[in-house]
């Protein structure tokens, strides 16, 4: 059964559609990424799962039952904010434990799940210091641990990650994935970072203009995208798209070599690749450039590993190529996926 | 001496008409603007600063009267009103920044600012010497007989007369309304109790208050100070007045007393809620535009006696020029001073009688003559109701009676001591003999303070 | 045709405008003129006066030591006023704060005609201290108010009333009603002030934490007492400390409504000092009144410094 279900759930704001029309179906103890852009709808569907905001039309269910006309503190969920909303005034613990008492538990019980969950955490030591006292780090974990006491059915975690430094939030990402493994509770993550989503989502929902464009494992999302949007908005540099024979093909850009490093591979295809310039990043080499298409000149990468030695020089002309199962193409109307026929 | 006339400055004929309702008015006029040739060379500037009389026709008159003394004999007269509260902090700040106006004009005894006026000695040794014998009041409010130094010119003065609503103590079987403060203790308490209709004697921080407990106290005998500004309250006859105070709440008055402002009895009259209150005849001059039936019902009696006979008033209001030390034109002001009064007749008709002069001689009509009082030219039902006004000056007298009008009678004045202590008494706080002892407690350091500051 | 530029004369000419320390001391002039002008002369001028034998007439600065001081203190009118300056304050304040918040929290939800109610609940504050108490003593007049006429025909006033049968309740004239009168003047006008104050605090609190204590699942008044009062209060200081000296250093109000009437019940430090002073012609006495005004003023100063700098650490 899904833990948290959407049903064609949507959410005006004045004229704009916010939501449209979105349906996702969770599965037990699943890590479910909502990724998009800003602007793309990801928190305000969030949000109507915890119930701080009402849906224009649409149904939403937890635990099969349908929660709509509900409060956010009888969903069964808890939630973490992206700045985490510590209560500023309140120590540590008493932040932890202030869903709690809000439930009426006593004094013990309440003692025995703080203690729980901080040191699940792993602040046992700071639970007396108020936030403006703990770092950005820290002050994460002990809003996990507030929304982790009160044992919810789905956490709903939005952008918990963005307000912490690079290096942290690597880090940050490994603990938090690691976490909702040990503890297995149903997770629904926002963000509009693709690594977050790629590296921490079981499955990952893509948000565009409101819309749902694709629902699926990162693999499916990388290999497989349903449109154009997701493919260039997933990968990094995105994927390559042109135009030929009345239709668009996109490719990797790691999936795009000179066509010498491709040996006696068969089901090549090759294209004239005019280098304009080229870019070291240490583990790879960027290289940009200039292919010929249906509508004249189009620039597009190639990410090519460093320990491929082949020579390139910028204003030069070579052989770069793909493999033809490499290749997915779009619709050049609508964008959609489909698939190859021979014109 | 040359004299010249020019025609009446003020109001058109049209609007004296429609104001004053009546040819009588128009008969009674004084007589045409007296202007005499300045002794001394003028020119410059004049400014002058006054309240805004309670009359608006005064202030009308008295400005263009002003100026166009100033176009015959050369200066430019600059008159500025401020509401009659803001004339001792106005006089205050300017006698501190040492500028401001030349001539300024208060509605009480202003001894306190001796050290900062010039010496009107002169002025009014020329006053007398034109117009005769002043007012013995006048003299009192604007003389210190301690430093044999006149620091104000007081050209007028206001009678404090009662107002009573003949109706009413004609249905309790006084119609001439009272003679003696027990009558309103006699005839107030049922007209109270029957009628419905309180006494109007204030007990609260305020002037109408402080004239009221003085008259009162006076009256039974006893004075905050004597001639030598010795501090006299603490008398068997204040104890007896303070006394008499508390019956007269308890009988014909209500804890309204104690709430009142300086317009509340006049409000009360005008509604038809007072039977007997102590004022000057503004309140009536109100009624007559506001409420006329009400007007036409209130009648006056002189200051009421007390147990020995005597009945004195303190003045309503007095008026004092000063010319502060830092005046740039003293001459003009003085100048203008003695031509204000030459023309007092003016002063008191647009003034509807409530203004009386310091020098009786300059308004002949008022008592004698056209017998203003006696025949009011301002639409008075019936005509000779103020004849009253006639006898004013003796049973007026000034704050300080019977000394001078001092500094420190001013301080005791402002601080509400006397009404404090009437109120004290009244709602029962304190017995009249302690409440006289608390007021005599505070009132000494303050004869002691100004004693040694050599004004008393 | 070439332009040449005498290099040295330029630099010379910017160096001045752009010197830091002439430029600030350019731009602070008016702020020390105005605070050496208007806030310590008077100040020095007050202890001065107060340590003189100054009159209104006579102002002449001779020393006289504390003997000013002691016979203000001795005065039976100065301790009321100075007891009443302080039940003034705090009392009004109290009151304040607690409707304030009732309003502001009120304010604060959507509803219609909301723009309305939150421009009337200003005019207090807009209109001018006099004006307002102006209209306060009308209704609070001994014979014309409406509040006894209110009460008459709810039959708790007049004969057979549970307060009759007198019909009228004496607002100004009796000392307890006449202070609960200036009290009630000083929370109408100062309830705007600290309500505008509060809903600033109110939206200043995060939209996030409003959210979380919706899905931790707290009630009204948990939340806030919990959540909101804790977050409000250093806001809710600084309303008070504006409220506590707008009270503290008033006279209109009771200047209009009772002069410190009756018999000196309502009378203040602020007031006393003018009628002893400016009135009375005492000025040294006025000046030591008002000195005693400046204790609580500096403390509450302290605090209110106190207060920014812990909100700029924050």
């Amino acid at each position: 059964m899904a833990i948290v279900e959407t049903r064609d759930l949507k959410r005006h704001f004045d004229k704009v559609l916010a939501v449209d029309g979105v349906n996702i179906a969770t599965e037990e103890g699943e890590f479910v990424v909502l990724l998009g852009p800003s602007g793309s709808g990801k928190s305000t569907l969030l949000r109507m799962i915890a119930g701080l905001e009402h849906p224009t039309a649409g149904d939403i269910l937890i635990d099969g039952q349908r929660v709509n006309h509900l409060p956010p503190r009888a969903r069964k969920i808890s939630m973490v904010f992206q700045s985490y909303a510590l209560y500023p005034h309140m120590t540590a613990y008493k932040n932890i434990g202030f869903p709690l008492k809000a439930e009426g538990l006593d004094t013990a019980t309440r003692d025995k799940k703080i203690r729980w969950a901080a040191g699940l955490l792993g602040i046992s030591h700071l639970l007396d210091r108020k936030p403006r006292q703990l770092s950005g780090g820290e002050r994460q974990r002990v809003a996990l641990a507030r929304a982790l006491v009160r044992d919810p059915a789905v956490f709903l975690l939005d952008e918990p990650l963005s307000n912490l430094d690079a290096k942290l939030r690597a880090m940050a990402r490994d603990e938090l994935k690691q976490f909702q493994r040990e503890i297995g509770t149903t997770t629904i993550y926002v963000t509009h970072d693709q690594v977050e989503a790629m590296g921490m989502g079981d499955r990952v929902a893509v948000l565009y203009n409101g819309k749902l464009r694709q629902f699926g494992t990162p693999h499916e999302l990388y290999e497989d995208p349903a449109d154009t949007f997701v493919a260039t908005f997933l990968g990094s540099p995105p994927m390559n798209i042109i135009e030929r024979d009345g239709r668009l093909v996109g490719f990797r850009p790691e999936d795009f070599l000179p066509k010498v490093v491709w040996e006696d591979k068969e089901d090549l295809v090759t294209y004239d690749f005019h280098v304009t310039r080229t870019e070291y990043l240490g583990a790879d080499q960027y290289i940009y450039g200039i292919v010929n298409t249906d509508v004249g000149e189009t620039k597009i990468v190639s990410r090519m590993p460093s320990m491929v030695t082949v020579p390139i020089e910028a204003g030069s002309q070579y052989d770069f190529a793909v493999q033809g199962h490499h290749q997915v193409y779009f619709d050049k109307q609508s964008g959609k996926r489909i698939e190859y026929e021979k014109v | 001496m040359k004299q010249s006339k020019i025609l009446r400055p003020g109001l058109s004929r049209r609007q004296f008409l429609q104001s004053v309702g009546g040819l009588a008015a128009l008969l009674a006029l004084p007589r045409e603007t007296v202007f005499r040739r300045p002794t001394r060379q003028l020119s410059g500037t004049l400014r002058i600063l006054q309240w805004s009389h309670f009359v608006p026709r005064y202030d009308e008159w008295f400005d263009e009267f002003a100026v166009a003394w100033g176009n015959e004999v050369g200066v430019e007269v600059i008159v500025d009103h401020v509401g009659l509260t803001d004339l001792v902090p106005r006089t205050v700040a300017e006698i501190n920044a040492g500028e401001g106006h030349d001539l300024i004009e208060h509605i009480a005894p202003v001894p306190q600012f001796e050290p900062s006026v010039i010496s009107l000695n002169d002025l009014n040794a020329e006053a007398v010497n034109r117009f005769g014998d002043r007012v013995g009041l006048s003299t009192r409010a604007s003389f210190n007989p301690v430093t044999d130094n006149f620091h104000s010119y007081c050209h007028g003065w206001v009678p404090d007369v009662g107002d009573y609503r003949k109706s009413l103590w004609a249905e309790v079987g006084k119609e001439d309304g009272p003679a003696t403060w027990q009558d309103l203790i006699d005839f107030g308490a049922p007209i109270r109790d029957d009628l419905g209709v309180q006494m109007g004697i204030g007990m609260s921080n305020e002037i109408d208050s402080n004239m009221a407990a003085r008259a009162l106290i006076w009256s039974f005998g006893g004075s905050v100070q004597d001639e030598d500004a010795n501090v006299t309250i603490n008398s068997p006859e204040t104890v007896a007045a303070v006394a008499f105070m508390k019956e007269l709440f308890e009988k014909a008055m209500t804890p309204e007393v104690f709430s009142w402002q300086a317009a509340s009895n006049n409000q009360l009259l005008i509604a038809g809620q007072a039977s007997y209150i102590l004022n000057s005849i503004s309140a009536y001059r109100s009624a007559q535009q506001v409420n006329p039936e009400v007007a036409d019902d209130i009648f006056f009696t002189p200051a009421l006696t007390g147990p020995d006979g005597i009945g004195l008033a303190s003045e309503h209001v007095i008026y004092n020029y000063i010319v502060p030390t830092h005046a740039e034109n003293p001459d003009a002001a003085m100048e203008f001073l003695l031509h204000l009064t030459e023309n007092y007749d003016q002063a008191v008709f647009n003034s509807e009688l409530y203004n009386f002069p310091s020098y009786f001689s300059t308004t002949p009509d008022l008592l004698e003559g056209e017998n203003w009082v006696g025949d009011d030219p301002f639409g008075s039902n019936p005509p000779d109701k103020l004849a009253v006004l006639g006898t004013a000056e003796e049973w007026s007298t000034v704050v300080g009676h019977p000394g001078p009008a001092n500094a420190a009678v001013g301080e005791v004045f402002a601080t509400f001591i006397l009404p404090e202590m009437m109120a004290k008494a009244a709602r029962g706080d304190l017995t009249p003999e302690e409440a006289v002892a608390e007021a005599e407690e505070r009132i000494i350091p303050i004869f002691e303070k100004w004693r040694d500051e050599g004004l008393i | 045709m070439a332009i040449t530029y005498d290099r040295n004369t330029q630099i010379e000419q910017q160096s001045l405008l752009d010197n830091e320390r002439v430029l600030g001391s350019v731009m602070l002039l008016p702020a020390i003129v105005y605070i050496v002008a208007l806030v310590g002369l008077p100040f020095f001028l007050a202890i001065g006066y107060s340590l003189s034998d100054i009159t209104v007439g006579d102002p002449s600065l001779d020393f006289v030591g504390f003997s000013t001081f002691r016979a203000v203190i001795n005065d039976g009118t100065f301790q009321r006023s100075l007891l009443n300056t302080f039940v003034f304050t705090v009392v009004s304040q109290l009151i304040v704060i607690i409707a304030a918040n009732m309003l502001a929290l009120a304010l604060n939800k959507n509803f219609r005609g909301k723009w309305l109610i939150r421009f009337l609940l200003l005019l207090p504050w807009a209109t001018p201290i006099a004006l307002g108490t102006i209209g306060w003593l009308w209704v609070l007049d001994s014979v014309f108010s409406p509040i006894d006429w209110l009460l008459t025909q709810a039959n708790i006033l007049g004969p057979g009333g549970a307060f009759g049968p007198s019909a009228h309740a004496y607002w100004l004239g009796k000392p307890t009603l006449a202070m609960i009168s200036v009290i009630t003047v000083h929370v109408w006008r100062l309830i705007p002030l600290a309500t505008v104050i509060l809903m600033a605090g109110l939206t200043a609190i995060p939209q996030d934490i409003r959210d979380a204590v919706a899905v931790d699942g707290v009630g009204f008044w948990r939340e806030f007492f919990e959540v909101t009062l804790p977050l409000l209060t250093p806001i809710m200081a600084v309303a008070t400390l504006f409220g506590v000296i707008f009270t503290f250093t008033d006279m209109a109000v009771v200047f209009v409504l009772t002069r410190g009437g009756p018999v000196s019940s309502t009378q203040v430090l602020s007031s006393w000092a003018y009628f002893k002073g400016i009135e009375g012609g005492n000025l040294a006495q006025g000046a030591a009144i008002a000195l005693f005004l400046l204790p609580v003023l500096v403390a509450v100063v302290i605090a209110m410094l106190r207060l920014a700098r812990r909100s700029e650490v924050l």
